[in-house]
């Protein structure tokens, strides 16, 4: 289980990086973290011919505060949220998402801009960002442009990225102090991929609730009315059936197994948010 | 026998002698070895289940790297028949001929210095496949039209067997309740570790072929591989270095073994294959997959008056050597009916050919399947009766007053109290606290449910039970050669293999018990068949009581000479003296082992008359009786289920166990543990499910499970200790019954909590989208 | 594709000239013959290959080697004289932490990274800890009383 031949370029900065995209003849792919490219290019899975390493670019791992968002660097760790080294403004969401990605191991390379690029529907950060509305930044040959997430997530392992750009960072919109929040992953095992994964939050005084599903067969889906039912406060019961209703109208394919799985993560990530 | 002083003995917990290089990575594995010149070896593997196989097209500048079927022509096919006359058998070539069977069926190897660049040559190679359907279930191949796997064959069934015992019409008519069900088991690997490995090359100073393995019986390999490639056995040597794990997937000759050491041979090159994870997953021998369609008839207690099953294994598209296709459901009709009595018993069995992966041993082998088929059944007669599952099996356990016991099938067992170790794992568990708890209810909404499992477990068979089932070889003995060195100090040369079991140290317990000599001056040499007689490898719960016993004979017969020689140093009168602590004792005066060695080795002279020199014995030893040592248990599990999610918890799990005396009481312990969390593998998370084309759908770990640290509980553990009437010190074997009970304490826990629902699990693993399924399909909703 | 790269390994300063394709693990067991880091899938699942990048654990079967220019590797034989490493293979062998010893090193070095950021863990904590190291033999159970073991040895210490 080894990679075919490719050729491997370390940038040395972001317009390095771009450049050495446009000039490359075949295929060519960045290499952040290595977490998920590299088990592929080990099983020969993505034919890659050249590999373009983002790692040496200190502009990649920056992170910025401003009063309303914060930015981070695409190259960003999953570890450097769980260990609380970067600043967080989602009342510790961030955090335990983070901690819940992967193993200890796999979080300390893996960053946040590879695993959005990835657009796993499963990942952990995917139906977070939609959850916390966050937006990528891209950078290109042509300069910068921002895309709201779901904007960015087309389709599973499908985004807005052009050939010849990269992530540059993920701005996430400061949550207010007193929003609550509810994080609930089914996955068969530790550390394992969500079979499904819900994020509710909710700020009474603010009249605001999200509730986001992820971890299915397609990208995360916000629904409006389990929301709206949460910031009305309906009981646990009559929550389950206004979300199984709007699965079923949303995600007409699952099975009765599959609606009752995903209407219970839901069900639960709200709970605990108003809990 | 003698007690030795230093408590290093038998049932002492010695701490592992082979700890210590493993520790420190010092472990030498195969991938490890540095043999100069060797090249690295990747095969192309077939892509398609079933297909004629046109040529194979090698770029022109590969032409000398890349080897093909005709390239090994010289080289025997691979052929595992039972001595039945119906049994329908296989040839399976190094590489294939010109028809695949499954995807993974080896077509060629690649040879280049690095095995980046031979997987590089696999890439740049065409092959011609000309494609059949698929038969990528048991139910497709055994359909009345379907095409022949083997085309000479009748159908696609290696062995059909048929047995009945007993008076069935009498047990249906007095029957209150004849419960019917289908059940099934799935497909999945042992998936050791350290995947296989081979590496072979030509000793010229030797003329010897050596051929590295990670392998269970090297010596077995070697006759393989001399009687494949037509070599005298003197000119082969087989070496198994440390082997990281397993299980029964490294107890067969495989093709990849045949395909490297013919091509070492036709090269007079240094080759080597190390198989990687998906190879493993999908090429490597598959575990399991078993389907039962089984009637119980009792009556208004419980008790079981007649069991009737039809067994269906799908054996995969080769039969394995030296096991053979029909090995699964073989075991299982012969142990179906476990540790309870059973009047009347009627079995029929398929092995069952199919486009999938050769199925081989694992851990457990039949038995997992047998246990679960059994004890869920006996679980849904209770549940049809209204009674406890915990009465109902107290109930049809096998008395301690009928031991020995002749089971319906013709076993012997040898000892026991099944019962009480059922009676001692329900106390253990608390089954009183658990009914009150589920009374009661969760905080939580989840269910809660208590799940037990009893197994009988042949180990150690000795010749009687291998020619009953008659494989091409008789694995009945085991040797030892025992050598006290000039120094004092002891090496044990012997035929098994010691992968993770902790037989460097628990043979040296032996030669402790009997020689007095501390565990630390004794070292264990094994997997080499240069280095011992020959022996049979470790496997089939074996080791510990067949090259326990031999050790103990061969050290036996080295301490008679010990106390002769010591006796005749000291002066004294006395025939003999006494052994311990490493010296000879008499009543007034005592001389060390190492004076004693170096007077057998180095100084004749000062023998006494007639006692030959040397320190060399070697000995062997089959049980008195070769129908096997018989260990059992009860497992008892408590199970959350969380009706939203289908998630499961264990939140207790408590073993019984008795395996007769206990060599090592602490690896006696971490086998059981490591046996259930592979049995929780197969209850829980492990399958390889295949595709209508016949394409296997787990080939990495993102998507074949094994159960991680926080997935497995902390095992409670008794400990029972009835000695087997036939073995040396009472020992019974007690390798692989930890994986034979959990799926089936689990399920029952599950179907226990899941009962309020109406729901019910027949199926391992047991996913949490099963349990949602069972749910959805169950009478009451939770919602 | 060969490229040169230069980092260290066990506090040994190393150059080298190799294939953009060679993993960690395989530089390492191969071209430095360091063979206790082990390779149980290759794909980042299993934990045999943990060693240490810059202090922090990580999996060398899906790590560059030309990617790590600069940076500094630890392996288990790298380990041979630190204290806590000490500690804990004791604790392993006492408390019969291992079978095969395949999944050992990555085991290991783990459990060391998982006492520096929690001295004291639940055991509870120490199966989620552990939970990215796979081990087929011991069911855990020696490998879990090990290192509570080796917690409570350090925190003596
Ligand atoms: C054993 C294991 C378990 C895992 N479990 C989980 C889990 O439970 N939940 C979860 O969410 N994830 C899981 N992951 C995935 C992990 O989170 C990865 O780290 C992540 O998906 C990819 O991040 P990376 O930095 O390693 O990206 P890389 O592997 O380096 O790259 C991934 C892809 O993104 C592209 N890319 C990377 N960075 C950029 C950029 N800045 N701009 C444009 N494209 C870019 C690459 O070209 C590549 O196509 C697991 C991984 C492993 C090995
Ligand atoms: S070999 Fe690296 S994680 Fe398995
Ligand atoms: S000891 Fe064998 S894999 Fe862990």
């Amino acid at each position: 289980m080894k990679p075919a031949p490719f050729s491997y370029y370390r940038a040395t900065s972001i317009d390095d990086a771009i450049t050495a995209l446009s000039g490359a003849d075949g295929m060519a792919a960045v290499l952040a973290g290595g977490q998920s490219l590299v088990p592929m290019l080990n099983l020969r899975l993505s034919p890659v011919d050249h590999l373009i390493d983002l790692r040496s670019i200190a502009a990649l791992s920056r992170q910025e505060e401003t009063p309303e968002a914060i930015c981070y660097g695409a190259l960003t760790t999953h570890a450097a949220f769980e260990d609380g080294a970067v600043p967080d403004g989602t009342n510790g969401l961030m955090r335990y998402a983070a901690s819940h990605i992967a193993y200890r191991a796999v979080r300390n390379r893996g960053t946040l801009g590879g695993a959005l690029a990835l657009a796993d529907p499963a990942a952990d950060w995917l139906t977070t960002a939609v959850a916390l509305d966050a937006s990528v930044t891209l950078t290109g040959p042509d300069g910068q442009r921002c895309l709201a997430i779901t904007d960015f997530v087309v389709g599973p392992y499908y985004t807005q990225i052009a050939e010849d750009e990269i992530i540059d960072s993920v701005v996430v919109p400061r949550r207010s102090a007193a929003e609550r929040w509810g994080y609930y992953k089914v996955a068969p095992k530790v550390g394992e991929y969500a079979k499904s994964l819900a994020v509710a939050l909710i700020d009474p005084a603010k009249a605001s609730a999200r509730l986001v599903i992820g971890a299915w067969s397609d990208v995360p889906l916000v629904l409006k009315a389990g929301a709206s039912a949460l910031l009305e406060g309906v009981k646990q019961h009559d929550l389950a059936v206004i979300v199984q209703n709007e699965l079923d109208l949303k995600m007409p394919s699952l099975s009765p197994a599959e609606r009752r799985l995903h209407t219970s993560s839901v069900v639960r990530a709200a709970e605990q948010a108003r809990s | 026998m003698n007690h030795s002083d230093t408590k290093q003995g038998i049932g002492a917990s010695v701490k592992r002698t082979e700890d210590a290089r493993l520790v420190n990575g010092q472990g030498t594995y195969l991938a490890d070895l540095d043999i100069p010149g060797t090249l690295e070896a990747a095969f192309i593997r077939s892509p398609v289940a079933h297909a004629r196989l046109g040529a194979v097209k090698v770029p022109s500048e590969y032409s000398n790297q890349v080897f093909l079927a005709a390239d090994l022509d010289f080289a025997h096919p691979i052929v595992a028949a039972t001595d039945d006359p119906q049994f329908q058998s296989t040839k399976q070539f190094a590489l294939a001929k010109d028809k695949v069977r499954f995807v993974g069926e080896m077509i060629a190897v690649c040879i280049a210095p690095t095995r980046a660049q031979a997987e590089d040559i696999a890439q740049s190679c065409e092959l011609e496949l000309d494609e059949l359907p698929a038969l990528w279930d048991m139910d497709v191949a055994t359909a009345p039209d379907a095409l022949l796997i083997h085309e000479h064959w009748r159908d696609n069934i290696y062995l059909k067997t048929d047995v009945s015992v007993g008076d069935l019409e009498r047990a249906r008519k007095d029957a209150t309740v004849s419960l019917s069900k289908s059940l099934s088991m799935g497909r999945h690997g042992a998936v050791p570790l350290e995947c296989r490995g081979v590496l072979a090359h030509r000793d010229r100073r030797l003329n010897e072929l050596t051929v590295y393995s990670s392998t269970q019986f090297p010596h077995v390999l070697r006759t393989c591989i001399s009687r494949a490639i037509d070599l005298p056995e003197s000119q082969v040597r087989v070496i198994a270095p440390d082997v990281g794990g397993g299980f029964g997937a490294k107890g067969n000759f495989s093709p990849e073994e045949l395909t490297i050491a013919a091509l070492a041979m036709k090269l007079d090159q240094p080759i080597r294959w190390i198989e990687d994870r998906r190879e493993n997953l999908i090429a490597s021998p598959h575990a399991r997959e078993h389907r039962y369609d089984v009637t119980v008839h009792a009556n208004n207690d419980g008790l079981i008056l007649g069991i009737e099953a039809m067994i269906r294994v799908d054996a995969g598209a080769y039969s394995v050597w030296p096991w053979t296709a029909a090995m699964e459901a073989g075991m299982v009709v012969g142990i179906l009916p476990g540790p309870y009595h059973v009047p009347a018993y009627a079995a029929k069995s398929q092995s069952i050919c199919t486009n999938k992966t050769p199925m081989g041993p694992y851990r457990g082998v039949g038995r997992t399947g047998a246990c679960f088929a059994m004890d869920v059944m006996l679980d849904a007669v209770a549940r049809e009766l209204h009674l406890d599952p915990a009465d109902v099996r107290l109930l049809n356990l096998i008395k301690p007053e009928d031991m020995p016991y002749q089971s319906i099938t013709g076993k012997q067992y040898d000892s026991g109290d099944y019962p009480e170790a059922a009676r001692k794992a329900l106390a253990a568990i608390d089954i009183g606290a658990i009914r009150s708890r589920q009374a009661a209810g969760e905080k939580d909404d989840r269910l809660i449910g208590f799940g037990m499992s009893s197994y009988t477990e042949q180990t150690a068979h000795g010749t009687a039970e291998w020619v009953s089932r008659g494989l091409p070889v008789v694995f009945g003995y085991e040797p030892a050669l025992a050598r006290l060195t000039p120094d004092g100090k002891l090496i044990l040369h012997v035929g098994i293999q010691n992968h993770g079991q902790g037989l460097e140290t628990t043979l040296a317990q032996v030669a402790s018990e009997e020689l007095g000599i501390a565990v630390a001056d004794v070292v264990v040499r094994h997997g080499d068949s240069s280095v011992s007689p020959y022996g049979m490898g470790t496997f089939g719960s074996r080791s510990m009581t067949m090259a326990g016993g031999a050790v103990s004979v061969a050290c036996g017969q080295l301490a008679d000479k010990v106390k002769r020689i010591g006796a005749h140093l000291l002066q004294t009168t006395a025939d003999a003296g006494t052994l311990s602590d490493g010296r000879v004792h008499t009543e007034t005066a005592s001389v060390a082992l190492n004076e004693v060695a170096e007077a057998a080795t180095l100084h004749p002279e000062r023998l006494p008359e007639g006692e030959e020199p040397g320190l060399d014995i070697s000995a062997v030893y089959e049980p008195k009786r070769s129908t096997g040592a018989f260990s059992y248990a009860t497992h008892a599990c408590v199970m959350a289920v969380d009706p939203g999610t289908g998630e499961m918890e264990i939140l207790d799990y408590v073993v019984v166990h008795d395996c007769g005396r206990m060599v090592n009481p602490m690896i006696v312990e971490a086998q059981v543990v490591g046996g259930v969390a592979q049995g929780l593998g197969t209850a829980l998370y492990e399958e390889i499910l295949y595709d209508e084309n016949g394409q296997p759908l787990s080939s990495t770990f993102l998507d074949y499970m094994i159960p991680g640290c926080a997935e497995v509980p902390d095992v409670r553990m008794l400990h029972m200790e009835t000695p087997s009437p036939h073995t040396k010190y009472g020992i019974k074997g007690l390798g692989e019954g930890g994986a034979i009970s959990p799926p089936a304490a689990v399920v029952n826990a599950l179907n226990d909590a899941l009962k309020s629902l109406g729901a019910e699990i027949t199926q391992t693993p047991v996913t949490p989208l099963r349990v949602l399924e069972a749910i959805e399909s169950g009478a009451v909703s939770p919602l | 594709m060969k490229q040169s790269v230069s980092l260290t390994v066990n506090d040994r300063p190393v150059e080298a000239t190799v294939e953009s394709r060679l993993s960690l693990a395989d530089f390492l067991r191969l071209e430095l013959r360091l063979t206790a880091t082990h390779l149980g899938c290759e794909h980042g699942v299993c934990g045999a290959c943990t060693v240490l990048i810059n202090g922090e654990p990580a999996r060398s079967c899906i790590a560059l080697t030309v990617s790590l220019g600069g940076d500094e590797i630890t392996t288990l034989e790298g380990l041979a004289d630190d204290p806590a490493m000490q500690v804990i293979k004791q604790a392993f062998h006492d408390k019969h932490g291992l079978q095969c010893g395949f999944c050992t090193p990555g085991m290991l070095i783990s459990t060391r990274d998982l006492l520096k950021r929690t001295p004291r863990p639940s055991e509870g904590a120490v199966r989620d800890g552990l939970s990215g190291n796979l081990c087929r033999c011991t069911g855990y159970q020696g490998i879990v009383r090990a290192v509570l073991k080796a917690a409570e040895d350090l925190a003596a210490s």
